[in-house]
Formats: C-alpha cells, sequence, structure tokens
C-alpha cells in the first residue's frame, strides 16, 4: 500500500505491507532510529512517535492507520528542545535507550499541563519503563522544563 | 552540542547496518529436556541459510567457567527455549516464517525444575560431566562433583563449626528463597558477525569483549588474533550480555551464508537467554547471651539452569556474602551451583550478594528479636572493623560500615521508634583476581584518545574515564575522546562487571598517563589485582576492597490485603571517592529502584518448565509509579580508592524491607514480597497471637 | 519481496462498513483503535486475512446527550461514539463535568499512549477480562448499540461480554455506539493492583446507586464482570451501612471463581474481592447525599445527587 505522511515536517511516501507495523516503517524505511525494539506489546514506552501530536506505541500501530497524519520523533525536535536541554541539564538518562520516548511523553504532558504535580508526572510517565531507574532525575529534568514552559506560552497547547 | 542520547542520534548494536546483511532467528525446544532425533530444514527455501546441529557438531564446545555450551544444542536439549537451528534469511520476516517450515523429532527426558531437588540423588542428570573451562573467567579453583547435578561446591570451614554453636546461647535457623528474575535491559540482545577472509568481526553489545574472543577462538579453533569484538554502547545490560550469547549462532551462519548477518531477539527470547539465579539457603546463626556472634552455618543452593555459564562464580560470592560484614570466629558455608532444566542463569547485578544479603541480613533481625535486642545495637556490636578478619582469612581495610549504618538509621528516625521499619548492612566483592589494561594517544591536534575494553551500558563509564584522563593530563574533557572499544585496539582487560571498571581502569589510567608522559606518544598502563579464595575452605583473599552499604525503610502495610507501601527508603553507600557525580547518584537510585522490583514483584514464573511470564506485561518491572521517596548518601574520605558503586544499594533494599515487614510480625522469607505472601504472613501472625493469647513475643516491644 | 499481506479495507461510512461486515463476516478482524489487533499482530498470536477498519468512519467519533440530567428517569442517555478515543472521554469537559466517573475510570486504563488509540466500542468488542471500562459500564447500565445491514440492536454491557475475548455480536454486526441511562446518583471505580502501578489490575470494583438501585460489578477476576442483583438487592430501600458493605463484599467474594494467576491466586482473589467490594461501598457511602459537590480521589470519583 502506498501511504503518505508528513514526519517531522518533511512530505514522505512509502510502500508498506497492511500488517506492518509503524516502527519497522520509521526505522527500515526512513531511517529514524530513535524509536526502538522493545517489548513488542506496547507497555515499555521506547518506541513512541507523536501522531498528530499524541503520542501512540508504534511497534503495535499499524501503519496504514497513521495514513495522512503528521508524525514527530524525536530527531523533529531538534537537539536544543527545552525538554532535552532540561534531560541533558538534570543527567536524566543513563543508557539512553528509553530516553526519546521520555522526551515525547514529557513534551505533550507539558504541552497540556504546564504545571504538573509530582503525582501527575508519574501518572503520565506511568509507560515509559526506565530499566536503568532513572526516574528521580527524569522527575527532576519535567520540572526544569515546566519552568521553560511557563516562561513561554508558545509552548503551550 | 546535545547528548546523542537526548538527539536519539546514539546507536547501538541494533542499529549496526552492512551491504547484503541477513537477518537471523532461532527455533528453539519447545521441551526442557530432550533427545534431538532429527532436525529436517528440507522445505526451507533455498536463499535462506539454515545452521543445524550437525554443521556445529565439529566446532569446540565453550563456557565461561564450565565447558558444558555447544553452538546449537547437539543431540540433546536441555531447557525448554533451548536454540536447536537458527536460521538467516534477507529480512526478519522471512527468517522468521522460515522457522515454521523446520521439523524437529524429539524424544523426551525427565526433566528436573528445583535446586534440592536436582542435587538430591536420582535426580535426573543435566550433563553427565563438567569440564572446567580455560577461559579467563574460570579465575578460581572449580570444584565440579562429577555424576551429579552439583557443578560446583564452594566451601568456607572458618574455626569450628560444631565448638562455635556449643559456645552459643541463642540460635536461630531459617530457610529462604529467591525467585529467578529477568535483566530487562530495554535494549534486546543485538549481535552482528562478518567474516573479512579468515578473520571473523563481530559487532555485538557485550560487557566481556576479552572473554567473548577467548570462547569464540575455542569454538572456531582459530587463533584469538583472528576474531575481532567491536563493542557499541548497550541500552542496558545488568549482567545479562556476558560472555558468548548468540555471536558464535551468526558467527556460523555469517561463515555459511558467506555475508553478514544480525540477530535482534525477540522481547520473549530474553527470558530464555540468561536470567537471575534463583536459590534456596539454610542460615543458622548463634551467638552469645550479650549478642554477639559466635557461630554462623550457612549453605546455598544456587540453581544455574541448564548451563553452567557463570553460576560457580556466582555460588561462591553468595557463600561469602551471605557471611554479611560481621566477626564470627566460626563460620561453615557450603554453596553448591546446581544444574537444573530450566533457563541458564548467569550474572545479574549483585551477582549472589542479593540472595545473599536477604538471607542473611532477615536472619540477623530474627537473632535480634530471640535476643530482644535493637536490631541495630546487634550489627553495630558485630560488624567488622579495619584490622578485623574476615572468615576468608583476610584483613579488612577501609571499612565503614557502621557509618553507613548510622547514617541510614539516622535518616528514618530509628531512635524515635521502629514499628515498620528495617535496617540492612551489607558488604559485597569485587572480581579477584583481576587484570586492566589501557592505552593512551596524544593527537597531533592536542585531543587524547583513551582505548579502553571497558563497555559503556548506561553506568556512565565512558565519561568517567574521559573526566579521569581529563584531570590527569589537566586538559578539557572534551578533549578527550573515548572510541568505542574495539578488541584489534585495545588492551586487555578482564570485562565490566563487578563494578571494577573505573577503580581498576583508574588506576590503569594513572600508570598509562604517567607512561605517556615520559614516551610523548602513547602510553600504557595496567593495573593487576591479586588474590582469590581456596574454593575447599574459603580462604585467601576474595576481594582487594569491599563494596560496602547500608539501607534503611519504612513501610505502611495494608493488612486485610498484604499490599505495602515504602514510605521511605534510604541507602548510604561507601564511594571512596566520587569520579563522575551525577553517574554516581543514578548508579546508585537506579540500584535501588532495580531492588524495589526485586523485593515487591520481580519473579520468573514457570510451568513445568516452560516460562509462563515472559513479556513485560505480565513480568512487572518497576515504573515512574512504584517510586516512594528514595534518598541515599555517597560516602567519601580524603585520600580513599574509588569504590566502584554499580550494584551496591541494590542488595540491601530487599533484606531492609523484608526486616521492616518483621518489625510489624509479618515474617517473608520468599522474594519477591507479594501482597499475597504478606496476607498469609500476616494471617500467620494472627493465628500465633491468638494461639498465644497475646502473649506472644511482641516484635514491637523496642 | 512480494508476499500476502492482509486486504486492508477502510470503508469511510457507517453505511460502507455495515455492507462490508455483511459481506466478510467473522473473516475480517475489525479493527477499532487498532491497540488490541496491534499486539496480537506484532506476537503473531493472529495473523488475520481481511483487516476491517474503521479508522475514517467519522460519524462513529462522538459524545452527545441533549440534556445532562443524569438523575430523573426520562432524561436522555448519554451517547458515546464506538470509535471515540479512551483520551477523548477522559478530556471531555461535558463528561468531566457530568459523567466525571466515567472521566476517571477510563483514565486508568493502561498509559496515554493505549488511552490515545483505544476507543470506546473496542474495549467492549474485545471483550478483556482486565479491562476497566466494561465494569463500570456494566454498573451503570449501559448499552451498547449494534448495528448491521438489518436494523439497530440494543445489547445491555451486562448481556455483551459473553467470556474471554468472546461477545454476542453478530457476524454481521458492528458496535457503534455506548449509551449510559440516566438516573445515576453516585458510583465509584476501584482498580486493585497488587503488583506494579502499571500493572493490569488484579481485582476492580465499579459500584453505583442508580435511581435507589445498587450495582456492584467486580471486574478482572474472571471472564466476564460479575454481578450478584440478588446479592446487591440486600441494600434496596436499606441505608447503606459498613455492616451492610461487609456483607455484600463477603458474599461477592463467596459467589465469584476467580482466576489464578501471577497477580494472584483464587484464594487471595477472594480475599481481596470481599475488602475492595466493601471499600467501594464505604466511598459510596461517604458521599453526601445533598448538595453538588464533585470530587476525585484516588480511590474513587464521586459524582452527587442533586436535590
Amino acid at each position: 500500500m502506498n501511504i503518505h505522511y508528513k514526519v517531522n515536517g518533511a512530505r514522505v511516501e512509502v510502500e508498506v505491507d497492511p500488517d506492518e507495523m509503524l516502527l519497522e516503517v520509521l526505522r527500515r524505511d526512513l531511517d529514524l532510529r530513535s524509536v526502538r525494539t522493545t517489548c513488542g506489546v506496547g507497555v515499555c514506552g521506547a518506541c513512541t512517535a507523536l501522531i498528530d501530536g499524541e503520542p501512540v506505541s508504534t511497534c503495535i500501530y499499524l501503519a496504514p492507520l497513521a495514513d495522512g497524519c503528521e508524525i514527530t520523533t524525536v530527531e523533529g525536535l531538534g537537539s536544543d528542545h527545552p525538554v532535552q536541554r532540561a534531560f541533558e541539564e538534570e543527567h536524566a538518562f543513563q543508557c539512553g535507550y528509553c530516553t526519546p520516548g521520555m522526551i515525547l511523553t514529557v513534551k505533550t504532558l507539558l504541552e497540556e499541563n504546564p504545571h504538573p504535580s509530582d503525582e501527575e508526572i508519574k501518572v503520565a510517565l506511568g509507560g515509559n519503563l526506565c530499566r536503568c531507574g532513572c526516574y528521580v532525575k527524569i522527575i527532576n529534568a519535567v520540572k526544569r522544563a515546566a519552568a521553560a514552559y511557563s516562561g513561554d506560552p508558545s509552548l503551550v497547547r | 552540542m546535545s547528548d546523542p542520547r537526548v538527539t536519539g542520534a546514539i546507536r547501538y548494536a541494533q542499529d549496526v547496518e552492512f551491504e547484503g546483511m541477513l537477518h537471523a532467528r532461532v527455533l528453539r525446544s519447545p521441551y526442557p529436556h530432550a533427545r534431538v532425533l532429527h532436525v529436517d530444514t528440507s522445505a526451507v527455501p533455498d536463499h535462506i541459510v539454515a545452521l543445524t546441529p550437525e554443521d556445529v557438531r565439529g566446532l569446540g564446545s565453550y563456557g565461561c567457567q564450565i565447558k558444558d555450551q555447544s553452538v546449537l544444542a547437539v543431540d540433546r536439549v536441555r531447557f525448554a527455549g533451548d536454540p536447536v537451528v537458527a536460521v538467516a534469511a534477507p529480512t526478519r520476516l522471512e527468517a522468521e516464517e522460515a522457522l515454521s517450515l523446520i521439523d524437529v523429532e524429539y524424544e523426551t527426558l525427565p526433566s528436573v525444575y528445583d535446586a534440592v531437588e536436582a542435587a538430591s540423588e536420582g535426580a535426573p542428570l543435566v550433563h553427565e560431566h563438567h569440564p572446567i573451562s580455560d577461559n579467563d573467567a574460570a579465575y578460581f579453583g572449580m570444584r565440579p562433583q562429577q555424576g551429579t547435578n552439583i557443578c560446583h561446591r564452594f566451601r568456607i570451614w572458618h574455626g569450628n563449626i560444631q565448638e562455635g554453636f556449643d559456645k552459643a546461647e541463642v540460635i536461630v535457623e531459617e530457610m529462604y528463597r529467591t525467585a529467578g528474575a529477568q535483566h530487562a535491559h530495554m535494549e534486546p540482545h543485538a549481535s552482528v558477525a562478518l567474516w573479512r577472509g579468515d578473520r571473523l568481526e563481530i559487532w555485538t553489545g557485550t560487557q566481556t569483549p576479552f572473554n567473548l574472543r577467548m570462547d569464540l577462538a575455542g569454538i572456531f579453533g582459530i587463533p584469538e588474533d583472528r576474531i575481532r569484538i567491536i563493542c557499541p554502547p548497550m541500552g542496558g545490560a545488568f549482567g545479562a550480555k556476558t560472555f558468548v550469547r548468540y555471536e558464535a549462532i551468526v558467527a556460523c551462519l555469517a561463515r555459511k551464508a558467506g555475508c553478514p548477518v544480525k540477530i535482534v531477539l525477540d522481547r520473549n527470547e530474553e527470558w530464555l537467554t540468561l536470567n537471575r539465579h534463583p536459590a534456596i539457603l539454610r542460615i543458622r546463626l548463634g551467638a552469645r547471651a550479650d549478642g554477639i556472634l559466635v557461630a554462623k552455618q550457612v549453605e546455598c543452593w544456587v540453581d544455574t539452569g541448564a548451563y553452567a555459564d557463570c553460576g560457580p562464580g556466582v555460588a561462591q560470592k553468595m557463600g561469602y556474602a551471605a557471611v554479611g560484614p560481621y566477626r564470627i570466629p566460626h563460620v561453615w558455608v557450603d554453596s553448591h551451583c546446581i544444574y537444573t532444566n530450566l533457563p541458564p542463569n548467569g550474572a545479574f547485578r549483585g551477582y549472589g550478594a542479593m540472595q545473599a544479603v536477604w538471607a542473611s541480613e532477615r536472619t540477623m533481625d530474627l537473632l535480634a528479636q530471640q535476643l530482644n535486642v535493637d536490631p541495630l545495637e546487634l550489627r553495630l556490636k558485630n560488624v567488622l572493623l579495619d584490622g578485623d578478619r574476615f572468615c576468608t582469612g583476610e584483613v579488612m581495610h577501609d571499612v565503614h560500615f557502621i557509618e553507613c549504618l548510622t547514617a541510614v538509621a539516622d535518616k528514618i528516625g530509628w531512635a524515635d521508634h521502629q514499628a515498620g521499619k528495617g535496617l540492612c548492612v551489607l558488604m559485597k566483592g569485587m572480581q579477584t583476581p583481576s587484570r586492566a589494561s589501557i592505552v593512551v594517544v596524544a593527537n597531533d591536534d592536542g585531543t587524547y584518545d583513551v582505548h579502553c575494553a571497558t563497555a559503556e551500558m548506561g553506568q556512565g563509564a565512558w565519561r568517567s574515564m574521559r573526566l579521569m584522563a581529563a584531570e590527569l593530563l589537566n586538559v578539557e574533557p572534551n578533549r578527550v575522546h573515548f572510541p568505542i572499544p574495539d578488541t584489534d585496539i585495545v588492551p586487555y582487560d578482564t570485562r565490566t562487571t563487578s563494578s571494577r571498571s573505573t577503580y581498576m581502569m583508574g588506576r590503569a589510567l594513572v600508570e598509562a598517563v604517567r607512561d605517556l608522559k615520559k614516551r610523548g606518544e602513547i602510553g600504557y598502563g595496567e593495573c593487576v589485582n591479586k588474590g582469590g579464595l581456596d574454593p575447599d575452605t574459603g580462604q585467601g583473599i576474595a576481594s582487594t576492597h569491599w563494596h560496602q552499604g547500608a539501607a534503611a525503610v519504612k513501610v505502611q502495610v495494608d493488612e486485610e490485603t498484604g499490599k505495602f507501601q515504602i514510605g521511605k527508603l534510604h541507602t548510604s553507600i561507601y564511594a571512596g571517592r566520587v569520579v563522575n557525580r551525577p553517574g554516581a547518584e543514578l548508579q546508585n537510585e537506579g540500584s535501588m529502584i532495580m531492588g524495589i522490583g526485586t523485593a515487591l514483584f520481580e519473579g520468573i514464573t514457570f510451568a513445568d518448565g516452560q516460562v509462563t511470564n515472559a513479556n513485560l506485561s505480565d513480568y512487572n518491572i518497576p515504573a515512574a509509579g512504584d517510586i516512594p521517596d528514595i534518598t541515599h548518601d555517597l560516602l567519601e574520605r580524603e585520600g580513599a580508592e574509588i569504590h566502584g558503586l554499580g550494584e551496591t544499594a541494590l542488595p540491601p533494599v530487599p533484606a531492609a524491607i523484608g526486616n521492616a515487614l518483621y518489625s510489624l510480625g509479618i515474617h517473608v522469607t520468599e522474594l519477591p514480597m507479594s501482597a499475597e505472601a504478606v496476607l498469609n504472613a500476616i494471617d500467620h501472625k494472627q493465628t500465633q497471637h491468638a494461639a498465644h493469647d497475646g502473649t506472644a513475643s511482641n516484635p514491637h516491644k523496642r | 519481496m512480494a508476499r500476502n499481506g492482509p486486504e486492508w479495507l477502510a470503508p469511510t461510512t457507517l453505511e460502507e462498513a455495515l455492507e462490508l461486515r455483511a459481506r466478510y463476516g467473522d473473516e475480517a478482524t475489525v479493527v477499532a483503535g487498532g491497540t488490541f489487533i496491534g499486539i496480537l499482530m506484532s506476537q503473531k498470536i493472529m495473523i488475520p486475512g481481511v483487516l476491517l477498519v474503521l479508522r475514517n468512519v467519522r460519524e462513529l467519533v462522538f459524545i452527545t446527550g441533549n440534556q445532562f440530567d443524569r438523575t430523573t428517569t426520562g432524561g436522555s442517555p448519554l451517547r458515546i461514539g464506538a470509535m471515540t478515543t479512551h483520551r477523548a472521554v477522559e478530556r471531555s469537559a461535558v463528561i468531566r463535568q457530568h459523567w466525571p466517573i466515567l472521566a476517571y475510570t477510563f483514565s486508568l486504563v493502561a498509559s496515554p499512549r493505549v488511552r490515545n488509540q483505544a476507543t470506546v466500542g473496542g474495549v467492549l468488542a474485545d471483550a478483556d477480562y482486565a479491562s476497566d471500562p466494561p465494569a463500570l459500564l456494566h454498573a451503570l447500565d449501559a448499552r451498547a448499540i449494534a448495528r448491521s445491514v438489518d436494523g439497530e440492536r440494543e445489547i445491555p454491557v451486562e448481556e455483551l461480554i459473553t467470556g474471554y475475548y468472546e461477545t454476542s455480536l453478530r457476524p454481521n454486526e458492528l458496535l457503534v455506539e455506548v449509551r449510559i441511562p440516566p438516573g445515576v446518583e453516585r458510583a465509584v471505580y476501584r482498580k486493585f493492583r497488587s503488583r506494579s502501578s502499571e500493572d493490569r489490575p488484579c481485582v476492580a470494583v465499579a459500584a453505583a446507586q442508580t435511581n435507589g438501585k445498587l450495582r456492584v460489578v467486580v471486574g478482572a477476576v474472571a471472564e466476564r464482570p460479575q454481578y450478584f442483583p440478588d446479592i446487591c438487592s440486600l441494600a434496596y430501600g436499606h441505608q447503606l451501612s459498613r455492616e451492610l458493605a461487609t456483607e455484600i463484599g463477603h458474599r461477592y467474594a463467596e459467589s465469584i471463581h476467580p482466576i489464578s494467576d501471577a497477580r494472584g491466586s483464587a484464594e487471595y482473589r477472594r480475599r481481596v474481592i470481599a475488602v475492595e467490594v466493601r471499600r467501594a461501598l464505604e466511598d459510596l457511602l461517604s458521599g453526601s447525599l445533598s448538595g453538588a459537590s464533585r470530587e476525585s480521589s484516588i480511590g474513587g470519583l464521586h459524582i452527587e445527587g442533586e436535590d
């Protein structure tokens, strides 16, 4: 099937099989490696991408379902997004494997709720597993990024 | 210039690509123990390469400590999941489909799934013979008990155990169990193999490049220098990415196919690759009425699964870690590494210390209760001090158990009251003996390259190395590069395990920089730590220095459901000297969180030898919402040696939690401490109280 | 690489979808949000030959009701289109204000990623025994509206789910809407996880008081949500007291044959059922009978009756 996406701002056309998952298409056809093969059942979040601004598990997302949609991966954030900066400043990662998924999830959390409580942060990040156990610093990074969001209304929905 | 981890630019082994590369998948035995009668791959399409047991029969066997593995199971499978055939195809999907075209005929054999049962007379043998490996990783005297399922027996004889118990005025005894666990590193195992002429090149996520190279050389019967191992950073490892995993399979496929072959495991295959040793420990502890310890007897049954891997080493470390950081004149330890027909178990963060500390520290609280003394006082009275001898005969130095214990006790307000609170103190060893070497090269542009085999799995080793080098060279850290380890370039290192690298490589680095300053362009440095234990007496040097720490925790229990919350968890870990502070904090926090998983809900479940929770939905690992109020401190001392921090804060967490529950009269002896197990223990407590008309010894009374 | 992947049918109208459904029946796997099917396909548990994808049937995405008069009979039901996502229910201003228990319960499902994809119709049609919404909808006496080329059928959620991943939907029917009748005075939902905060529930309890009638539904313990009207009738016409709540809890525990799995044995679940049913009723109890306060808590969302 011929599918059209807008990926990180660029229009693309890909040939996919109807039963292929978006994760495979993003990695193989578009060379986007920040979305990663991990649990295969949508629970860990390491394959997270944004579809029309909302996070989904690309490992269980049938590729044709995103036809016509805008897809964002961490490659599309560049290297100086407030959430990326906050993660670096707070050292909120170790092996880095789960980090893109975390960053995208945090981005959407803060767009909707720029002043999340600790509890709200934990609930929002519940579906992003980090086996290295960086949650303490990740929560600190969210709060640091929130400060940036508070200061810049253009970032919030 | 942003960190590649936040931009997504970092590349792991699963991202390695070569022109014409094929993708591999493995066909596994459905039976826990069976003879392989016939393998028929005739239906597999011609363009797909199939590797059968016949293809590998003539290759050398391997195993880091016991040489009990073959590249594929030849003639016999020993666990449900044992690889029998491997295929390589242009796409992963085609490889997957090809597996269903392969026919294998089996004849099932009796199997055994419990370590105590497997060690008993008449148990079916998983291996008839246990040849000791000549790999570097078999660095201690091995004692396989031929004709049994016991592939290693480690003993400590210190003093006279019978005399010790005769002197004891109070004796407690208990039996403990710990479930197996899966490392659940986020990045699955991934390896790529290709042959360049007669040289084998492997790109793989591994913590042990030189041990791997050695075993591969033995498998193919070629000199080590015809093998090159390149180690991309890993998305977590925690011990799972050690020794030969799938590298031999992809190397064989690549040779047969004549092109590069990559394998990336499906998540459920991770439970069939390497797990943490389940263990059963019996502890008997005797003390005088004044609380001074006099005798301790420890028995460990360590379930190593169908292949030994580094089980002997784990059994050994578990054996001496179970004695604990205490002065005990009479000690007897008997630790057995035992085969069962379950997936192989190997290195897992803590390396035997978690199981040992669980049993040992819970027993201390049982003793405190019997003696009617404060568990903190009991420990402070008995912990090792500088100059004391451990049960191995080695003299302790640079130990800070009292400081760690006092710090954690203060943090949770131990002095105020103790109901619902638990403590733990631990010591664990560092790989001894071992050797680390490192090279530093001065580039023309004023930058430096550090050639070092230390693997990066998220612990921040490469950064620590760069920081240390920068300090020694007196340059900014961004002038120091750490290229990914390549055995063609880096000098020998024992391996990246046991929290040894910052210390050992740090010392080697000092020598290398000194050498560089003398020679100008290149400097070489080495650090060797000597020692080892006699496997029959446990005497010698277990560890060059000791990883030490303590944990304290407060819990609240819902006595109607057995579910409990951790109110506060604090650890105090001896760091000696911190090199990379954020990295050190992350390692402590990460270890504690993994400890919470082990304590509360991590356990592999089996039914008739089949793993029944081989996915991240049925097997829970800690999520953000599971994190309680957790804090820690890193103890440093002026002029002290760097002490590794990669694991120390994990083992004390389950024991401290178990002791906190025990302070409420809830006695749990198995890990994980499920809500159901806690509820059963609460029932038991209530039955006991009822039976004694409420006059039973009250653990609250402290 | 030529291979035969499944056929992809993507109707753009309900009419078209129903025609395709009639033509293919159970030969075509219906894809609503796609999370459940995605897992089954990713894990090769299911290899469908035909996919009937409802993503473009926009007329199935709606949240409406003329008048959100929950408490008086004769008021209009809340109507939610089958392709409405969990996230839309969670965020809907109208549902948050007038049916907060729904917003709350849907917000408990899995993770934000799942909720962005999974639909109200899908979660009922999947009939996953551990899902949260079916138990709550059951307690609210919700109806699933099934359409086919032959017409429309209203199926109480109670009758919709017939077993593990089994419904009473016919091979030519599509679930198009969920309707929640008015008259709900108070409702709570409790999700008891025995392990991680991200785990599937060990025991879940939904309890609602509608037109004076109490419905307690226990989920996640057996093949379908467990409801015992005769036990609930103990509460009819009586003040709901702690003693009564305890009695109902015990009877529910005795009447259910729970599953055993990694989250708990059958015996453990039975004990938790007794406790959690009692607690759900205590949560219901603690809501005041007059005034219009709406509060949310971790234990459950209370919606107050209006005098």
